[in-house]
């Protein structure tokens, strides 16, 4: 895959999971167009950026979407700097930014398991190829999945109907953007890109996340085949 | 005006603004004092809907075990080199269709750069190898662990290194024993309509040596029975049997991906 290419949400997303939680957003018709739908390309950042106005008046039910949107963007990112970590790859600065970003993904994620309850998405599994074996690589992929974040949650937030969620969508984008930010510096790239955030482009997303499609199935319905 | 009575002038006017603040102050109400304009009849903050707990970093992980999923066949060498001696190949798919894992042991790079990862295989013989990378995708986490003791005919799952769960098993009779080492659970199998095998089994890397021609290669599972009364004992082809309530019991407390040990 050349460096131009971008990452597209298939190519992180292994099992379904965040076309799932897309669909119930704006149905799944869409959602599965989405699927070839560049990492951090206008069309997918649209979709992030909120769901039609019919469902709009959905209030709580789509409250519950957007928190579930949230939550498989922390887990992608919480999974992604704890396998990196796991890994022992990084050293110096980077392995400081890991650790301190990663601990703070997680703390994301849990706080969006509790508020969703019974209501969370399984997790989901995600295929990061080379990207959490190497720096440079993982330094790539950090920026992307970080403006990502940035770009999602400032899409999503001006839709949330409750204000306590709301208060805490802004609270948790503020932190991304400084994660973002934080990477970007170490990649050596501009930690600010103007006075007003644009989406993101998709050759922003430099690619070193597998581009196999993986989808992940540990359970089965099917007959035993074990001696007995 | 002499310099001594400017001094004096000015100590008095000092202590009479002072007092007068001071006075001030403490006679109006706090949400009476004058505010700047700009901030005047703003709330505060408001209330957060979510709680987000402290961050925590990783700890040392002494109890936990990695699992990777193969993303395609692969063969696994006996170094981590490409050029090393072949150890086994391994098929995307477990025989029940489940995405087939492995135990991740260890990590290294060749000469070349390449990653390699050591790992357990679900395979007789040398069960351990090398695979490369690229042959692995989605990677899990497990704290707990399986010990079968085939002395006892007891099973004791452990979390966190402590037990969290006993119970009595039935293993395999004299002919087809179960085998002995160090294995996994590997998939997870339900609502199938087989009352042999209870309501829930899981698969796991072990194979019998005996029943090697069985279908799907004579891999152990740990499931349920219709036979309650023959456990604790020595009766099945190889499998681990567990009464039904017990299987299900441990459907709820143990992941795919749990290191197994038999004894």
């Amino acid at each position: 895959m050349s460096e131009k290419q971008p990452v597209l949400l298939a190519d992180v997303d292994a099992d379904g999971a965040l076309t799932e939680a897309l669909g119930r957003m704006h149905g799944s018709t869409r959602a599965e167009a989405l699927r070839t739908a560049a990492l951090g390309g206008a069309a997918l950042l649209g979709a992030a950026a909120g769901a039609p106005a019919a469902f709009a008046a959905g209030g709580h039910r789509q409250d519950v979407a957007i928190l579930s949107f949230a939550l498989l963007l922390e887990e992608l990112q919480a999974v992604f700097y704890t396998e990196v970590e796991r890994n022992k790859v990084l050293h110096g600065g980077l392995k400081r930014q890991a650790t301190i970003v990663g601990a703070h993904e997680r703390a994301h994620v849990r706080a969006l398991r509790v508020a969703l309850g019974k209501k969370a998405p399984k997790r989901p599994h995600f295929d990061f190829g080379a990207a959490t074996e190497g720096p440079a690589a993982f330094r790539r992929t950090a920026v992307a999945f970080e403006d990502l974040a940035v770009a999602a949650y400032k899409g999503q937030a001006p839709r949330i109907s409750s204000r306590a969620y709301l208060a805490s969508a802004l609270s948790i984008h503020s932190v991304e953007a400084r994660h973002a930010a934080w990477i970007r510096r170490l990649a050596g790239r501009q930690p600010v890109q103007g006075p007003f955030d644009e989406p993101l482009s998709g050759h922003e997303v430099a690619t070193i996340v597998a581009k196999t499609r993986f989808v992940m199935q540990m359970q089965t319905k099917g007959k035993p085949r074990f001696t007995g | 005006m002499t310099p001594a009575r400017t001094g004096l002038v000015a100590a008095v006017l000092a202590a009479v603004l002072t007092a007068g603040v001071l006075l001030a102050t403490r006679h109006v109400p706090a949400r009476a004092r004058p505010s700047s304009p700009a901030v005047a009849g703003l709330p505060g903050p408001g209330r957060l809907g979510l709680h987000v707990p402290a961050p925590r970093v990783l700890g040392p992980e002494r109890e936990r075990s990695t699992w990777g999923a193969l993303r395609t066949a692969a063969v696994a060498r006996a170094a981590p080199d490409a050029t090393a001696a072949r150890v086994a190949a391994l098929d995307a798919r477990t025989p029940e269709g489940t995405t087939n894992l492995v135990l991740v042991l260890g990590r290294a790079r060749d000469r070349r750069g390449m990653t390699w990862v050591r790992a357990r295989l679900p395979v007789l013989g040398r069960a351990v190898g090398w695979l490369p990378s690229t042959a692995l995708a989605a990677y899990g986490t497990v704290g707990t662990r399986l010990v079968v003791d085939r002395r006892r005919l007891r099973l004791t799952l452990l979390r966190d290194g402590r037990p969290i769960m006993r119970a009595p098993i039935g293993i395999g009779a004299a002919g087809t024993p179960t085998p002995a080492g160090s294995f996994y659970v590997r998939d997870r199998v339900t609502t199938y309509a087989s009352p042999v095998y209870g309501p829930v089994a899981f698969g796991t890397s072990a194979r019998s040596r005996t029943l090697t021609d069985w279908p799907g290669g004579g891999f152990v599972g740990i499931h349920g029975t219709d036979q309650p009364g023959l456990l604790p004992g020595r009766v099945s082809h190889g499998c681990i049997r567990l009464r039904n309530a017990d299987v299900l019991r441990l459907a709820r407390l143990m992941p795919v991906g749990t290191p197994l040990r038999i004894v």
